[in-house]
């Protein structure tokens, strides 16, 4: 079964007067444990895409399934519990709270479900060994360089062992060196627990460390 | 997790809060302060009516207070002993004094002046009347016969210092007409100055004898506490009705009108500095909370990406207002407490109420009422602050928020 599947989706904008099209009909399916790059220049739609399969918008026209449920038609708050529950999120700019030391961010999803104190602990502890980082548990954000956070966020990513993981650009503001570290441990989480991961990338070196590529141009599918 | 998100959150900008709790904490002494202020006043008007003049409770016969003024000889209280007797059995009461009261002309010789008797039994009016003050000369004592302390004003009208023999002339209960000479023993004042204008105190027997009559007009009451007042006077009627007494009670609320309305036209100008505290903590909270989520918006975006509800949104930011509001509130009750024993230690100096002529020292006291009071605003304005903020914050399309980290 697709753990992700879009059909002839699209996603439009108002801006002012004019209505921006963002994505026009695209089709994708996604199988479980693939790692998947959207590749595709700024403007061609590969964050919308990414938001839509992460249930963060809805589509103008067109079905997304995740997982098996379609969400197109879901509230706001049975959107939340399938982002909670079958997704993890990696953000271009790390997005961790500052004001909460590693440990604490990465534990943040489990608190969104029905985990006890002691299996969050020992949770927290195993994802942060699985990105080196157990030494800086109780470091802020700010005292970790980039490589550093974006590990976090990896760490943050799978703590609650979601089916999906969504990176959006997650190398766009490391430099090279630390982008391909990061895109290995993405790969190594990948082939070890056998986490489906969608990232897109514009960064053609990194590409070639994905299964399979799938490109945007103008909001529309250019070719697998 | 909220609550330690919520707490971290609070933090992340000192300054700002800071600034936020002292708004809060500024809220809470200024209610404790003022009402601090405004509850002593109102208890030492209250105590100085009390031990100057009506006693707790006042007691007379039926009829007394409707139609007593204008025929007192037909109201009065025969072989009050007895009676008094009867109101000491009942639990609280510390003392009865039998009052009565006439109206007459005083003369030097030269000058003649009315004045407005009051015949009081000097040992135990004097437990009662704490609040009169002798400005020369003594009080009454138990073995006074002939002499009488005159009011300040009345000295002052008439020209009579401490020693001048004096001529009281009253009408009998009969309706004749009788004098005594009488002595100046003193000259003391009270909480009203119209009292002290026009009023002379003499010893009851003395009064009695003046008017010819061994009745009383008054038994005025005093009790252990001012709280107890009403639960006496239940239990006193409820005395007098079984014993088939016709006596009627009046507590001295009753008979404080200007205290009364005092209370009641203060405790109206509290309520408006008690909204205008309550909109000062309002904005200042609402004003941290809506700067936090303009400053948040990329952070609140992450949260609900990664699947927080709407509603957790909005706890999140309610139960910031919430801490707020009892970190504010606690810091405002321990400066509200010193700030209150500061200066009741040192003593507020204060000119004579209207109507009155003595000086006075006001504190602030400690009423666990206002203290509790306080908090629950604080923290109940800074939660209902929150609200718009979190409403707002819980509003946002995630992936435009998600923008903002950017």
């Amino acid at each position: 079964m697709n753990i992700v599947y879009v059909e002839k989706v699209s996603k439009e904008y108002q801006l002012g007067a004019t209505v921006v099209k963002a994505l026009k009909g695209v089709d994708l399916a996604v199988e479980g444990g693939e790692f998947m790059a959207i590749v595709g220049p700024s403007g061609s739609g590969k964050s919308t895409l990414l938001n839509l399969i992460g249930c963060i918008e809805k589509p103008t026209a067109g079905i997304v399934k995740v997982d098996g449920v379609d969400v197109v038609n879901l509230s706001s708050n049975e959107l939340a519990v399938i982002r909670a529950g079958k997704l993890g999120f990696i953000f271009q700019t790390f997005n961790l709270l500052p004001v909460l030391t590693v440990a604490e961010n990465v534990e943040y999803p489990l608190h969104l479900k029905p985990v006890g104190s002691k299996e969050k602990k020992e949770r927290v502890d195993s994802v942060l060994k699985e990105v080196g980082l157990e030494r800086f548990s109780a470091h802020k954000p700010a005292e970790l360089s980039g490589g550093q956070r974006q590990r976090v966020a990896i760490a943050r990513a799978l703590v609650g062992s979601p089916s999906i993981i969504l990176a959006d650009e997650p190398t766009a503001n490391l430099d090279h060196k630390t982008g391909t570290g990061i895109l290995e441990l993405m790969r190594g989480i990948n082939k070890k627990f056998g986490t489906t991961f969608i990232f897109s990338t514009h960064d053609q070196k990194i590409v070639t460390m994905a299964d399979r590529v799938v490109e945007l141009r103008d909001g529309e599918r250019a070719g697998d | 997790m909220y609550l330690r998100l919520a707490f971290k959150n609070i933090f992340r900008n000192k300054t700002r809060s800071l600034i936020t709790l002292a708004a809060i904490a500024f809220g809470c002494i200024s209610l404790i302060i003022a009402g601090g202020f405004m509850e002593n006043i109102f208890y030492q008007i209250r105590e100085s009516y009390i031990r100057s003049f009506f006693g707790h409770i006042e007691v007379n016969k039926t009829g007394f207070f409707e139609k007593g003024v204008a025929k007192p000889f037909d109201y009065m209280i025969s072989g009050p002993g007895d009676v008094i007797k009867k109101i000491y059995s009942a639990e609280h009461v510390k003392t009865v004094t039998p009052r009565l009261e006439f109206s007459g002309l005083l003369s030097t010789g030269e000058t003649t002046i009315s004045f407005l008797g009051q015949g009081v039994d000097p040992k135990t009016e004097k437990e009662i009347s704490t609040a009169v003050g002798i400005d020369a000369g003594a009080d009454l004592a138990p073995e006074d016969t002939y002499r009488i302390t005159v009011g300040r004003g009345l000295s002052s009208a008439i020209g009579a210092k401490v020693g001048d023999p004096l001529i009281a002339v009253a009408n009998t209960k009969g309706g004749a007409i009788n004098a005594l000479d009488v002595t100046v023993k003193g000259v003391f004042f009270t909480a009203s100055k119209a009292f002290d204008d026009r009023a002379v105190r003499l010893p009851i027997a003395t009064a009695q004898k003046l008017l010819h009559t061994g009745d009383v007009q008054t038994l005025v009451v005093l009790l252990d506490k001012t709280e107890n007042t009403d639960m006496v006077i239940k239990n006193l009627r409820d005395l007098f009705k079984k014993d088939g007494l016709d006596l009627e009670i009046k507590p001295w609320y009753e008979m404080a009108d200007f205290y009364t309305k005092t209370v009641d036209l203060y405790r109206r100008q509290f309520l408006v500095l008690k909204l205008i505290i309550a909109v000062v903590v309002v904005l200042s909270v609402f004003n941290t909370m809506n700067m936090s989520v303009l400053e948040r918006v990329g952070e609140i975006g992450t949260v609900m990406a990664l699947g927080t509800k709407k509603s957790g949104v909005v706890a999140l930011f309610i139960i910031e207002g919430f801490i707020l509001g009892v970190i504010g509130g606690v810091a405002g009750l321990a400066g509200g407490y010193l700030l209150a024993s500061l200066i009741s230690y040192i003593g507020i100096p204060m000119p004579p109420p209207p109507g009155a002529t003595m000086t006075w020292t006001a504190r602030v006291d400690i009423v666990p009422g206002l203290f509790v009071y306080a908090f629950v605003l604080a923290i109940i304005t800074a939660i209902v602050s929150s609200f718009y903020p979190a409403f707002k914050a819980s509003r946002l399309e995630i992936a435009e928020a998600l923008r903002h980290n950017i």
